[in-house]
């Protein structure tokens, strides 16, 4: 149904270059930091996620709002080069139900985010509430991280006129 | 340095049950979906470690995110064991690898960088109270751990992509073959 559009996007400059230069800095770069990108959300949000659920004590969770900005940076990449990576192959991840999933995921990750912020905010914390958030957090990171690594193994179409896995 | 390259991915050739499991339907997936993991795990508590050392967060003690380095460790080792689970299935893709190689080395450097941290200053700086500043050598430690780290990063996502040829006869290797031998 949405061939035409998948097929528009596979032709536009971005795209081919995305899928067919040579250059270090297309597809190889933009997939590097898409994996920094996730390193320093996930990562970072992760560790918060540690301490909250009992880890490094000594720390106070408020601290974590220092990496804040970093965590901001980390969303922003991968924004940015997930939506490089979606044009260079529109087709391959917009016929998976997986990437739905994916972005599914990464969407409860970040309303989770921003709960776990705004409780950690505010001196007194309602630690049990917060320690679910934490696990949850965690749960849904994980998540997305395989739901990410499994979208190279699930797509029935690499482009808008290959051949059907 | 050839033959010992040899050697490595003969031996790393043996493990046939690994490769067996990892060759199954998810093998491969499942255990990229846990370096994926692992990686997340370690780069984020030893971002966050090393992010303190060079003068974040300097009102909180770098004794108390001290106590993050067991889950670095802990990716580390996730990591280690999964990447080895590559390396058993197929070892030419890695040992040849130029970008496989870089991985390596930096990883090393990032081992000697924190046994340096170790040896010389974490009694002191583990003792610092909050607000404090670490020492300008335990700063910089901080930043090349984290400069190794994103490289160690970029080269793992580069393996794919330097996957590396047959050498051409009379081909002249350097140090470390980048070219599948035999």
């Amino acid at each position: 149904m949405f061939d035409p559009l998948f097929r528009w996007l596979e032709s536009t400059a971005f795209s081919v270059w995305m899928r067919e230069s040579d250059s270090l800095f297309a597809f190889p770069g933009i997939l590097a930091a898409h994996t920094i990108g996730l390193g320093l959300l996930a990562g970072l949000s992760g560790a918060l996620a540690l301490r909250l659920l009992g880890v490094a004590k000594g720390i106070p969770p408020e601290a974590f709002r220092r990496f804040v900005p970093l965590m901001w940076i980390g969303l922003w990449m991968n924004l940015l080069t997930g939506i490089a990576l979606l044009v260079g192959y529109p087709t391959k991840a917009l016929t998976n139900p997986v990437f739905y999933l994916k972005l599914g995921l990464i969407a409860t990750g970040l309303v989770i985010l921003r709960a776990i912020f705004r409780r950690t905010g505010s001196g007194q914390a309602a630690m049990g509430i917060t320690k679910v958030l934490a696990a949850a957090l965690l749960i849904a990171w994980i998540a997305t991280i395989t739901t990410g690594r499994l979208l190279a193994y699930t797509y029935t179409r690499l482009s808008v006129d290959s051949v059907r896995r | 340095m050839i033959p010992f390259q040899v050697e490595l991915e003969s031996a790393l050739r043996s493990f046939t049950q690994v490769a067996a499991l990892m060759r199954t339907n998810w093998g491969w997936p499942i255990a990229e979906s846990i370096h994926f993991v692992g990686l997340t795990l370690l780069f984020g508590s030893i971002a966050a470690w090393d992010l303190r050392l060079v003068g974040l967060a300097k009102h909180v003690p770098i004794a108390a995110f001290h106590r993050l380095i067991p889950f670095a460790i802990l990716g580390f080792t996730i990591n280690a064991g999964s990447g080895s689970f590559f390396l058993m299935t197929e070892p030419d893709q890695y040992v040849y690898n130029p970008a496989f190689q870089l991985k390596m080395l930096c990883v090393v450097l990032a081992g000697i960088n924190v046994g340096l941290f170790y040896l010389t200053m974490f009694r002191r700086v583990n003792r610092l109270g909050p607000g404090v500043q670490g020492p300008i050598l335990a700063r910089f430690n901080g930043l090349v751990s984290l400069v190794l780290w994103i490289t160690v990063i970029i080269c793992g996502r580069m393996i794919t992509f330097y996957r590396p040829a047959r050498c051409r006869p009379g081909q002249v290797l350097g140090l470390l073959a980048d070219c599948i031998v035999r």
